[in-house]
């Protein structure tokens, strides 16, 4: 059986250097190769002039199964998407802001980030600022942020102003508010196209510029 | 089973044959064409009806195919774990020890060629700095947080341009970094957009986004 085989392929190899075609389940191969069925490749598949494809929309990215399966990437049929953007819209919110907020998005599964947000105040008026409760004069920094909450396996969101209150007009002044808060997060699925690096920390030596170290890679 | 003189002769004079399942390698095919060993295509090679992934996959990874293998053009499999730079890339950043809160210019050291460096998860942690009386009217200054190109790296500035925090006060920035990998995402050119005193406007120019 094996004599067999190898002379079939003796003979494709002949083909091929006579310019001919081979079909298999069909006897007008449209190429030198044409499998109208499904192929196996148990090793390499080595693709030396596929060609370059310069146009970003109507094509599809090939992804590979855990049962090595090739299949084409359909965002819209997919469990989940690669990079998810979702927004978060807090309402009536704690004058001093978001303190801690279960996402329930998995830390092994997903990497959260905060990349934008906004506030309005009641009725989505934007007369509303943030308010330092130590003193009038003091510009208060802000949080907004993501972060896994190693307890529950779950990302955390926060989002505040430091030691401040949202304030807006209340009849003859200003007074505290509830507000609503809107963040916009961008999440990441783990182990597909991204990655977490190690955390850097720069001491900047009281200095205003600084070169921080590069991640091993880069 | 077919005489091996009589089917190399069959060969030699047809100009195309077809076959049912074929093995390379193996006498038991599992497919219509299983090859049991590597495949080298030379030319085009294309999937005309390949199936769609399912809503139940999951732990599915993107195909890539490598320019400097031998042969070239292995196609493997991007695990990201195995990989030192992914696609995306999130680095946490805590920086400390600052001049006030004068975060003037990093040099973060990401090739501006290779990378595309955004700015997330921001936290400000620290004393409030002090709003300014300029003409009987306080000012809250202006505090800028960027990524920018400078000298072929990013950089990063994170400060109040206007106004300082005042001395023996201290500030801690967070940020987690988001580091893309020119392979897969496009910097496209800036779209300046003169808008003469208006505040509304209409884009310049489209970013080419619609090839």
């Amino acid at each position: 059986m094996k004599r067999y085989y190898l002379v079939v392929f003796l003979g494709l190899f002949l083909f091929g250097t006579l310019g001919a075609q081979v079909g298999i389940n069909t006897t007008e191969p449209k190429a030198s190769l044409d499998v109208q069925g499904d192929a196996r490749f148990d090793d390499h598949l080595f693709l030396e002039e596929p060609g370059a494809y310069n146009i970003i929309r109507g094509s599809k990215l090939l992804i590979n199964t855990t049962a090595d399966e090739m299949l084409q990437y359909d965002i819209e049929q997919s469990k989940y998407g690669p990079i998810n953007y979702v927004q978060f819209a807090f309402k009536n919110t704690n004058t001093i802001g978001l303190e801690d907020y279960n996402t329930k998005i998995s830390t092994a599964d997903y990497l959260v980030t905060v990349q934008g947000y906004y506030f309005t105040g009641p009725n989505g008026n934007t007369n509303i600022m943030p308010h330092s409760r130590d003193s009038d004069g003091d510009i208060e920094g802000f949080q907004m942020y993501a972060y896994p909450n190693a307890e529950t396996g779950t990302w955390f969101l926060r989002g505040k102003f430091n030691n401040a209150s949202f304030r807006a007009p209340t009849g003859s002044g200003y007074g505290d508010v509830k507000v609503d808060i809107y963040m916009n997060l961008i999440i990441y699925r783990n182990k597909f196209i991204s990655k977490p690096q190690t955390k850097i920390t720069v001491d900047m030596g009281g200095n205003e510029t600084q070169t921080a170290p590069l991640p091993a890679g880069f | 089973m077919i005489p091996v003189k009589y089917f190399s002769f069959f060969i030699v004079l047809s100009s195309s044959i077809s076959f049912a399942q074929v093995g390379i390698g193996t006498t038991n095919p599992q497919a219509d064409l299983h090859v049991a060993g590597s495949t080298l295509v030379q030319k085009d090679f294309e999937l005309s009806s390949l199936p769609f992934v399912t809503s139940s996959d999951e732990g599915f990874k993107l195909l890539t195919r490598i320019k400097n293998s031998s042969p070239k053009g292995k196609i493997s499999i991007l695990d990201v774990d195995q990989l030192q730079v992914a696609p995306v890339n999130t680095v946490n950043y805590e920086f400390k020890n600052l001049s006030l809160d004068n975060l003037r210019d990093v040099d973060l050291q990401y090739d501006a060629d290779k990378y595309v460096v955004g700015i997330a998860n921001f936290r400000y942690v620290g004393d409030a700095i002090k709003k300014t009386t300029i003409n009987g009217k306080q000012s809250v200054g202006a505090f800028v947080m960027r990524t920018f190109i400078a000298g072929g790296t990013w950089h990063l500035e994170i400060r109040n341009r206007f106004l300082d925090l005042a001395a023996g006060k201290s500030i801690k920035y967070y940020v987690t970094l988001i580091v893309y990998d020119n392979s897969y995402y496009r910097n496209l050119p800036a779209i300046v957009t003169d808008l003469n005193g208006s505040n509304t406007g209409t884009a310049s120019a489209v970013p080419n986004l619609y090839n």
